[in-house]
């Protein structure tokens, strides 16, 4: 554990720019975003700090759209390229648990997707504590923390005059001693004024999600639910426009696109949405779920129960930005109150067919 | 299935060594994968046009055959359409094999009910195949069938060599009467009436279009059959096959991982499963 001032951050990116392709936020037209930093010492920007996660998710980092899975070549099939490794600047704790979840897919499966392997065994994640919350954010509702605790390769939390930075492993010890050998360790003032932060922004984000909380599970409620109305009233201002999946930074739908190319064949994978009506039809014209009620009710049955019940984990790290995202104002957390307590037993369908 | 070095995204080439007409929207493709493609009955693979797409198919042939693989498909959307056009020599990819396959353990000592409809006899005929190439894999084994009209019976070649065996009793059924059929006019659900066995020391094994497997199962149901005994080749889009990309589910399950045939003792009180 060391202490940096904040010049001391701009050394840390400079001697990941040299190892890694770059990303971190930046500020473009007053909004932060993730952004690839210039390879440039002398030009690049010092990664801005962001208080909360940033609209972006980091799945398109390692999960990108479009990403070449095969190639058919005179030869016959090849894989396709594994990316030059990256580092990322500002990842926080929810970011954390949502590449945890896409590990338990992608990565600790039986069937592996090899890319994805590839590029988390090389990634470099310097992440931070939260030192606010967007008022969408409710990572508390699932017992998380706006801080990281692992899944880092070094961590910064902010207090007076700078960071307490964490090595979460050996690399990020690694890469902490060759860029700041003289950092200093935190005063234990410095490490209470950061435990002070951490749990004052905690309470924040629980008092400012106290008018949603849910007492059972909610894998409870939407079972209890599934035979109801009330999908149509949850899904009424739903446009299916995609955005939540897209900017969830679990959602990870794809569909394998292929296309001619030369005297061969390349083929991408190409994120898909739930909430197309197109998204599980079959050859022939069938498809499963028809109707955007039953889509909408398949996102919540698969990020809150079936996804727990097959991986061990929610598929949902309340990040907020479905919220955030949505045109039709729908909010996560709204809906999962409301499948708790709009209890209508005189609503059952007796039998959907 | 699960191998950690392999890249499963990566197609295994396949030259096309011939096409089976088997009735006028069914044609059978004899594959030779440039390396053998062991598969349990009842796995499937993705059969890639290279730079079009690929569908997936449970192979109809014998899973003891891993160097030649045929695959039955009915014309019916993109990929199966540029397949119907192809000449034996085009270069084909195969994936897999991915999900479980048919629940052949459980058969030994047991009879085995079949019920197919349409193209759908194509993934149980590498049932039959491993069926009939050991006398220890089940006691007894009962085919129901079931097609539109005669032009549209699959396999009708091999109805009287699967008839003449022991052990084994096989019935075709058409929708509605034709000149050309002195058989059973009826859905094959009519043929499940009046069955020479035990629901309790059976398993029934079911595939075709969806609505006649909810047919099958409430028919099954009703004769006494247990749905822990009922076994349904399901129908959905798939894109991995392995349980990533999300869009096979039917409730919890991932069709590719865990079917395609899924236990209807699972799947019974999920909405809409079968339609």
């Amino acid at each position: 554990m060391r202490f940096v001032a904040s010049d001391g951050v701009v050394r840390l990116a400079d001697a990941l720019a040299s190892q890694f392709d770059l990303f971190a936020p930046r500020e473009v037209d007053g909004k932060l975003v993730l952004a690839r930093l210039s390879e440039a010492v002398g030009d690049r920007p010092p990664p801005a700090w962001n208080a909360f996660r940033l609209p972006d998710s980091l799945k398109p980092l390692w999960f990108q759209s479009g990403k070449i899975l095969s190639r058919w070549t005179r030869d016959g099939p090849v894989p396709g390229p594994v990316p030059r490794p990256r580092a990322v600047f500002g990842a926080k704790a929810c970011d954390l648990r949502a590449l945890a979840i896409l590990d338990r897919v992608l990565r600790e499966h039986d069937f592996k997707e090899p890319a994805w392997c590839a590029a988390r065994e090389q990634n470099f994640i310097v992440a931070g504590d939260c030192s606010d919350a967007a008022p969408s954010c409710f990572c508390t509702m699932f017992g998380e923390q706006p801080w990281p605790r692992d899944g880092y390769d070094l961590s910064l939390s902010p207090v007076d005059g700078g960071f307490i930075l964490v090595a979460g492993s050996e690399r990020g010890q690694e890469v902490l001693e060759a860029a700041l050998p003289d950092a200093p360790p935190p005063t234990r003032a410095q490490t209470a004024e950061r435990d002070e932060i951490r749990a004052a922004l905690q309470e924040r984000i629980i008092a400012q999600n106290e008018q949603y909380a849910t007492h059972d599970p909610f894998e409870t409620s939407i079972e209890k639910q599934l035979r109801t109305r009330i999908w149509g009233r949850l899904a009424a201002t739903c446009v299916e426009c995609n955005a939540c999946n897209i900017v969830c930074p679990t959602c990870h739908c794809f569909l394998l696109f292929d296309r001619a190319e030369g005297a061969g064949a390349v083929r991408f994978s190409q994120w898909d949405s739930c909430f197309h009506a197109g998204y599980a039809r079959m050859a022939g014209g069938g498809t499963p779920r028809l109707q955007l009620v039953e889509r909408f009710k398949n996102h919540y049955f698969h990020k809150f129960v079936s996804f727990p019940r097959n991986w061990g984990m929610t598929a949902c790290t309340g990040c907020g930005r479905c919220i955030d995202a949505c045109m039709g104002r729908i909010d996560k957390r709204a809906c999962l109150r409301r499948l708790e307590t709009e209890w209508m037993p005189s609503e059952v369908l007796a039998d959907v067919e | 299935m699960s191998n950690d070095a392999t890249n499963h995204f990566v197609p295994v080439a396949a030259e096309l060594l011939d096409v089976i007409v088997e009735t006028p929207t069914i044609r059978t493709f004899v594959l030779r994968p440039a390396r053998p493609l062991r598969f349990r009955a009842g796995q499937f693979v993705q059969l890639e046009l290279p730079g079009l797409g690929e569908a997936p198919f449970t192979p109809s042939s014998s899973p003891q055959e891993p160097e030649r693989i045929e695959i039955t498909v009915l014309r019916t959307g993109l990929v199966t359409d540029a397949l119907h056009r192809l000449e034996p020599g085009a270069r084909l990819g195969l994936r897999g094999p991915f999900g479980r396959g048919y629940p052949v353990r459980r058969f030994p000592g047991q009879d085995v009910l079949v019920v197919g409809g349409g193209v759908g006899l194509a993934p149980l005929r590498s049932l039959l195949h491993h069926l009939f190439a050991d006398p220890q894999s089940a006691r007894r084994v009962s085919i129901q069938y079931g097609a539109r009209s005669p032009a549209e019976l699959c396999f009708r070649r091999q109805y009287d060599d699967w008839a003449r065996r022991d052990r084994v009793t096989f019935r075709a059924t058409i929708d509605r009467p034709h000149d050309d059929w002195d058989g059973h006019v009826g859905l094959v659900t009519t043929l499940l009436d009046d069955l020479d066995l035990d629901p309790a020391t059976t398993y029934a094994v079911s595939c075709g279009p969806e609505v006649m497997l909810k047919f099958v199962a409430w028919k099954l149901r009703d004769i006494g059959f247990p749905a822990e005994r009922i076994y349904l080749s399901m129908n959905r889009s798939m894109s991995c096959g392995m349980g990533l990309c999300g869009r096979c589910n039917i409730g919890p399950y991932y069709l590719c991982k865990d079917g395609p045939d899924l236990c209807y003792a699972d799947i019974e009180d999920i909405p809409y499963a079968l339609g």
